[in-house]
Order: structure tokens, then sequence, then C-alpha cells
């Protein structure tokens, strides 16, 4: 079944297209990577389909529903959830205070469950249960992204878009966010992926789509991309010629 | 016989009128970084609902505070909606003007209609008060006090413990990413600034027996009260409750033992010492325009 079915998206902020036209499928239960170099329009992409882009034509329809022209706040509700580029944690909020503000698109939910909900991420996340009642601005980077991928698993979301989750991290803490994302598909969460690292992406998604200024150069499964040059040149570097 | 207890007591009382305005002046700067220039004029429109629902159609004391209280609430999203909202991607600096604007316009409306001649409001209670040792605890001055130690220890309890709190914390820091959890950020924003005019409008009615109700006291309070916020420390919400405190004690004793006229100057003494000795405010970090 498809989840998120983007048509013909386009999308500008002041002058000039940034989207010119893409068209992407994620379906239930996938992970899909979204590579490309830098300013191809990955971060743009995943906005747009928060609503956060000025200017969007074409179509994204979301579990049935047409997202397109909708506020931030009310596509987050449909159980959307999106851990953006940076990080975007709340400096001056505990680490639990943050995690737990991630099931603000499920308003209805009572204190007592919220409660136990953080506290099973805290289990799920082992390395944040120390650092909970730490206020975020004091964490390191790795630490951080922990908690804002646990934040957005907090929204119990359909869809989680994750936007280079790695940015930043040593290749420990990478291989441990990798992890962490498989992890979450076992859970049965479906994941957009934004990476720059296009390997460590390959290795845990089921489909990538690789954008170049604004459209799409190629779609396929890992291997169709390991094995097309134009790619592995382009975006896999050196190293995936020897993987 | 020393003054001094009576003086004190009297200057907490009127600090605690400067703490409630300074409170909701802090609250906008903290859920959308909303800088309000009319915020004395939410006490003075407090005060002014409640000449027409008291004075003028004669209704019960308490009902007719009540219902200023909730009429605040309502002119605090009014005027968010046409204040604020317009401007609202245009960054601080439009807003600011915007809100200047407000004030003048609000303070003339009410010259329009009331002239300059100050109306009288009683207090809450009739009693005049009692003695406590030697210090006389006037009734007005001292439910004053207590409503405000009410308000503040409730507004904690509201921003620390409860979700609704939380969220309008993570607005204030973050207000895109607030929405991309699905927060109502909208709706946060006209809540505070609901409740801000709320706390204003009450901080003029309790402190309308002690003062008169007449157009300055806007501007009076606003200035006092952004005073408190400077001395506290921009944007800090413990450092807006001592900074009103802090200068309604130190104009009640500059009143008392050096210059009567002068009263309205020692709040500004204070605030230049402060920002040459220590520019930050006491509790605040740096006085410099949010990136
Ligand atoms: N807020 C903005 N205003 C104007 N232009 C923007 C804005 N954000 C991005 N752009 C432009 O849009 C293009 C695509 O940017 P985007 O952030 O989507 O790229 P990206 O693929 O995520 O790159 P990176 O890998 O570096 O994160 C870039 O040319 C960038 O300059
Ligand atoms: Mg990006």
């Amino acid at each position: 079944m498809k989840l998120l079915e983007v048509e013909g998206l386009t999308a500008r902020y002041n002058a000039g297209d940034v989207l010119k036209g893409l068209d992407l499928t994620v379906d239930d239960g996938e992970i899909v990577a979204l590579l490309g170099s830098n300013g191809a329009g990955k971060t743009t992409t995943l906005r747009a389909i928060c609503g956060l882009v000025p200017h969007v034509s074409g179509s994204i329809r979301f579990a049935g529903t047409q997202i397109l022209g909708m506020k931030t706040a009310a596509i987050a509700r449909l159980d959307l959830a999106h851990v953006p580029e940076g990080r975007r944690l709340f400096p001056g909020l505990t680490v639990r205070d943050n995690i737990l503000l991630g099931s603000s698109n499920r308003p209805g939910v009572a204190r007592a469950d919220l409660k136990r909900e953080v506290d099973a991420m805290l289990d799920f996340f082992p390395d944040l249960k120390p650092l909970q009642h730490a206020y975020a601005w004091t964490l390191s980077g790795g630490q951080m992204q922990m908690v804002a991928v646990a934040r957005g698993l907090m929204a119990k979301p359909k869809l989680l878009l994750l936007d280079e989750p790695s940015l930043g991290l040593g290749p420990l803490i990478v291989q441990q966010v990798f992890r962490i994302i498989s992890q979450i598909r076992e859970r049965g969460t479906t994941v957009l992926l934004v990476e720059q690292n296009a390997n460590m992406a390959l290795s845990v998604a089921d489909r990538a789509y690789v954008l170049e200024a604004g459209t799409l150069l190629v779609s396929g499964k890992p291997d169709a991309l390991w094995n097309n040059d134009q790619v592995r040149m382009a975006y896999l570097g050196g190293l995936a010629a020897s993987a | 016989m020393s003054m001094l207890p009576q003086l004190l007591f009297t200057g907490v009382s009127i600090g605690s009128i400067y703490a409630l305005v300074a409170l909701g002046f802090v609250l906008l700067i903290r859920s959308a970084n909303i800088v309000n220039f009319a915020q004395g004029e939410f006490s003075m429109m407090g005060a002014y609902f409640m000449v027409i629902l008291f004075a003028g159609l004669g209704l019960p004391y308490a009902l007719a505070l009540v219902l200023a209280v909730v009429l605040m609430t309502v002119f605090g999203v009014a005027f968010a909606w046409i204040t604020y909202w317009p401007l609202r991607d245009r960054g601080q600096v439009p807003v600011i003007i915007s809100t200047i604007g407000a004030s003048i316009l609000l303070a003339n409306l009410i010259l329009a209609t009331y002239g300059p001649s100050p109306q009288v409001l009683p207090g809450l209670f009739d009693g005049t008060g009692f003695l406590v040792g030697n210090v006389f605890m006037d009734s007005q001055y001292l439910s004053i006090i207590v409503i405000t130690v009410v308000l503040v220890a409730l507004q904690y309890l509201v921003f620390e413990k409860t979700m609704v709190g939380k969220k309008l914390q993570a607005t204030s820091q973050d207000r895109e990413m607030a929405a991309l959890l699905g927060i109502p950020v909208v709706a946060m924003i006209f809540g505070t600034f609901a409740y801000s005019a709320a706390l204003g409008g009450l901080a003029g009615i309790l402190v309308a027996p002690i003062l008169y109700v007449s157009v300055g006291i806007g501007a009076m309070i606003g200035v006092k009260a952004f005073a408190a916020n400077i001395i506290g420390g921009f944007g800090s919400i413990p450092g807006a409750i001592c900074g009103g405190f802090i200068i309604g004690i130190v104009e009640t004793l500059g009143a008392a033992y050096i210059s009567v006229p002068y009263k309205d100057a020692f709040a500004f003494v204070m605030l230049i010492v402060v920002l040459l000795v220590r520019p930050q405010g006491l509790f605040g970090e740096r006085i410099a325009e949010k990136a």
C-alpha cells in the first residue's frame, strides 16, 4: 500500500524552482532513502511534505489524504513525524520533556500513559536514560541525535522523515544510529531517510531515489544503484567501487 | 519607631503590580518573541472595563471584576489579531512599532471617552485592614500581594508541570519545530496574548484604588514593568517578578527617605545602575537581539 505519494512536486523559496516536478512514493513498511549532493533539494522535499515551503505545487498524498496546502501542525497530527536537519531540540527543556513533546500530535493521550511511553523510549535508547533530566543544550551531537529520533518516534508515526541523522557524528555513533533505524523498521515504522552517507543509507534501505538539482536522476533498489556507474561515481564515492 | 517594615509592606505590594505586568510582558517575549509596548495599556484597559462594569453598570464588585478579566482575555486576542498577526512573518521591529502605535491609540481612545480627570474605583474589600506588630496591613495592599503570590505559583506549576506549559515553552524556543510536532502554535500564541492581557488588566484593577484610574496609568505601569524586565534580565520569568518587586521597594523607600516628587525617577536610577554593573540583568544571559 502506498503511504506517501508525491507527484509532480515543484517547490521554490523566492527565486527559481528548487524542486522541478518530483515523483516519489513510499510504501507501508519500507525504508526509502533519498540521496543527492549538497543543494540537490533533499531537505526541501522533506520540508515541502511537512508544509514548510512557501510555494509548492503538484500533489502530496499521505495515507490517502491530500496534504499539500495543509498547515504543518495539522499534517503532523496525521501521524507524520519529521526529525529535521540539525536536530532542532528545545534547548531549554530536559531530555525527558523533549521526548515527551514528541507526542504532541496525539493530544488525547493521558499523561500517565505518556509517562510510560517515555520510559519505554528511554529503555529503547539506554544511553539517554542517565541524561533524562539534563537540559538538551548540554548534550553531545550524538546524544542530541538520539533524542531527536526518540522525539520523532514518540509521535508513533506512520511515516518518519529523517534528515541526515548521521551528519556530524563519529563513525561508531553513525553505526549506532543506523542500527536504530533498522530497529525502527522492525517496530513497523515506515522511514523516508535523507542521507549524504549513501553507503550507509543503501545498506538499510529497501529502495532509493537519487536527486540532482531538483529532479530525479534515478531510483531503484540498492543493488541496482550500486551497479549504476553514473550514480556510483557521483554519489557513492570511491568506497562503493570496492564494496 | 522605624517606618521600615511598613514601607517594605507597601513596596512589596506596589512591586507585585509591576511584577504581574512584567510577567505578562515576559510571557509574550518567551512564547512569540514579541516585545509588547502596550503592556501598560492592558492595565489601563482592565481598570476602565471595571469603571464601565462597576461604576457605570452598577454590577456587584466581584462579578464586575470577573467579567472585566474575561473581557481582557477577549481584548488580548483582538489585540494580537490586529497588532501582531498581520506582521507575524516580518520580524520583531514591525511588531514593536505596531504595539507602540496601539498603546498611543488606546490611551487616546480613553482620553476621548473619559477625558483627563481620574476615575475612582473602590478596593476588593470594604474593611480597611488590621495591625500586625506595628505594620498596618491595608486590605487592598495585602490582597494585591496574596493574589500575586498565588498567580505566580500557579503559573510556575502550569509552565513547569503541565503539558500545555511545556508546549508553550517549546513554542517559544523553536516555533517551527513545535509546529512539526503537531503543537498548535497559533493557538499557543493567541492564548499567551489572552493570558497576558488578563494579567495586565487584573493588575490595573487591583492598583486602581491606590493610584486612581486615569490615562497616564498605562504608560506609568508599562514603563515600570519594562524596567523590571531589564533589571531582572530580559526574557527571564523569575527576573521579571524579582525586578518588579525590586522597583516597588526601591521607589517606595526612595519616596519616603529621599524625595516624593522624584518617586518615579528611582526606578530609572535603579535601571541605570543595573545596566552599568550587570547589563544582562539579575537573572539574564545577555541583552542582545535574538537571532
Ligand atoms: N530557506 C531557503 N530560502 C531560499 N533558498 C533555499 C532555502 N533552503 C534551501 N534553499 C535552496 O534550495 C536548494 C536546495 O536546498 P536543500 O536544503 O533542499 O538541499 P539538500 O539536498 O538538503 O542539501 P544538503 O545535502 O546540503 O542538506 C539550495 O540551492 C538552497 O540554496
Ligand atoms: Mg539538507
